[in-house]
């Protein structure tokens, strides 16, 4: 009976918000409106069951692991973000968020950078890659705007704007199919679930 | 009103109703297309279909996403999550956002349901939710102990009581991490887990985010990626045709269309299992459409810019 219920109730908002692309309307307004208090409302008591009980009352309180007030002493000084008295006091909890980023500059650098790099200095030796190191060298290059896009030059600067192109065009068509696939994805819900069409 | 300038000025709305009827009636009257096999799809398939059977392996599924991604990630979760109940993967589960632990409770239901010897905290176990403040201490403490850095599975059991953590240490017993996600590629863990401990990580992602991840899957940071409802699809198929009839991997088979269609029957499987195939031949369909819009508009705007220039010129 529950279960029925939900389904009912997520169907009817589904359609409230697909009234939308008719016009804006008062159905769709409440439906935008509850999905944005529920996502908070589920949030809030799930964070505060499964994240403050467990990790700052229960240790604190319960086990008297008191230096687990360092921490929260420090997490309690972002509030201080809204006195304009005392916001300096912030910048304290920041500088330890700002540590951690730190710590994850050399890793970061491999990842995203060096091992990146690595893969563009292999030989020329199938046609895969060969296109990879002329699109990378023709858009370096392109955005290289110390010299005059002219002649040769020009000409292999423009070899980048296709490359880039054919790029633009296969996440534009990746996200045409994204955006289907969440109409699908509710298509699916309303024909099956809440309708009984398929099964 | 002449046929350039209907076309430019339709009413938006006879286009929604089209694309709504392009999408509903191969839902209703799926006509059963063809699924092609791509490399990253087969490649995850074959990484994670190498540990079966074995109690010293496992895989992590970082269910990193809300609702608003399930029709994309969702189906590439529940068919992750038979392969491993299938072939007997041993499988945790993990979330940082409050709404991907009631998705994962979700997906473990609908897929246990088929599989009744499968047992919790034995072949399976879910982590739960952990605070994303946790990510990284998480993240970093399993290449020492996983055990010590989850501390609990969702019931609040202790990981290192648990059955399934008895040859299950750390990350050296870790097959691959998968993030399926919405919002990142695996990042993350590339950095940190990989970039430290050399542990293989793979990515679920919607297709907005498909083509960014192919950078990582040329250096091999990344084992596998399975992108939007195609990866899902290919991913479902996979399973049907080898994890369900208990057979090895083999490429070659794999990229068989033809022997692939003889190992099932696509209508004697349940909606779960094949709900990405099934929304792949609407995709089909409104993809068409789509072409035939973006060609019918550009012929209207040419005929009247044509038009135009014309007058312009008497």
């Amino acid at each position: 009976m529950t279960e029925t219920i939900g389904i009912w109730v997520a169907a009817l908002l589904t359609l409230f918000m697909f009234s939308f692309l008719y016009k804006d309307n008062p159905f769709y307004k409440f439906a935008e409106h509850l999905f944005v208090g529920v996502s908070l409302g589920y949030s809030l008591p799930y964070t505060w069951f499964n994240v403050f009980i467990p990790y700052v009352y229960n240790p604190l309180f319960l086990k008297k692991e008191y230096l687990l007030f360092i921490p929260c002493v420090i997490g309690i000084l972002y509030w201080f973000r809204f006195s304009s008295k005392y916001s300096w006091l912030s910048r304290y909890p920041i500088a330890f968020g700002l540590g951690m980023v730190g710590m994850g500059v050399p890793l970061s650098m491999h990842a995203s950078v060096l091992v990146q790099m690595r893969s563009m200095m292999l030989p020329l030796d199938s046609i895969n890659i060969t296109l990879i190191f002329i699109g990378t060298v023709s858009i370096l290059l392109y955005f290289f705007f110390s010299k005059a896009h002219k002649g040769i030059y020009g000409r292999f600067t423009s070899i980048g704007i296709w490359f880039m192109m054919i790029g633009f065009g296969a996440s534009f068509g990746y996200t045409v199919m994204a955006r289907i696939s969440l109409l699908i994805g509710r298509m699916q819900f309303i024909i099956s679930d809440w309708l009984h069409i398929i099964k | 009103m002449k046929f350039s300038e209907f076309i430019q000025k339709v009413d938006r709305r006879y286009i929604y109703i089209v694309v709504a009827l392009a999408v509903i009636i191969p839902l209703i009257y799926p006509p059963g297309f063809n699924t092609y096999m791509t490399t990253p799809v087969e490649d995850l398939y074959r990484h994670i279909d190498k540990i079966a059977g074995r109690d010293d392996k496992a895989i992590l599924i970082d269910f990193s996403h809300d609702t608003s991604t399930m029709p994309e990630l969702y189906p590439m979760e529940i068919a992750f999550l038979k392969h491993c109940f299938q072939r007997k993967i041993k499988v945790f589960t993990i979330a940082y956002y409050p709404p991907a632990a009631a998705i994962i409770e979700m997906a473990l239901a609908e897929v246990k349901e088929d599989y009744p010897d499968i047992k919790p905290n034995i072949d399976y176990c879910n982590f739960g939710f952990k605070s994303p403040a946790l990510y990284l201490p998480i993240v970093l403490g399993m290449g020492d102990d996983i055990a010590k850095a989850v501390e609990t599975n969702s019931e609040g059991c202790m990981l290192e009581n648990l059955p399934i953590m008895k040859k299950i240490k750390n990350y050296d017993n870790i097959q691959v991490i998968i993030e399926t996600s919405g919002a990142s590629f695996g990042l993350s863990y590339m950095t940190y887990a990989r970039g430290k401990f050399g542990v293989d990580i793979a990515v679920g992602i919607t297709a907005v985010m498909a083509a960014d991840v192919y950078p990582y899957l040329q250096t091999g940071q990344l084992v596998g990626s399975l992108g939007g409802l195609k990866g899902a699809a290919e991913y479902e198929e996979l399973v049907d045709v080898f994890a369900k009839n208990d057979l090895d991997y083999s490429k070659k088979k794999s990229r068989d269309v033809k022997w692939r269609a003889d190992q099932y029957s696509l209508s004697k499987i349940d909606y779960k299992y094949k709900k990405a195939r099934i929304g792949m031949d609407a995709q089909a369909f409104v993809h068409i459409l789509i072409i035939l819009f973006i060609l019918i508009g550009n012929i209207g705007y040419f005929i009247e810019k044509k038009q135009s220039k014309e007058k312009y010129i008497k």
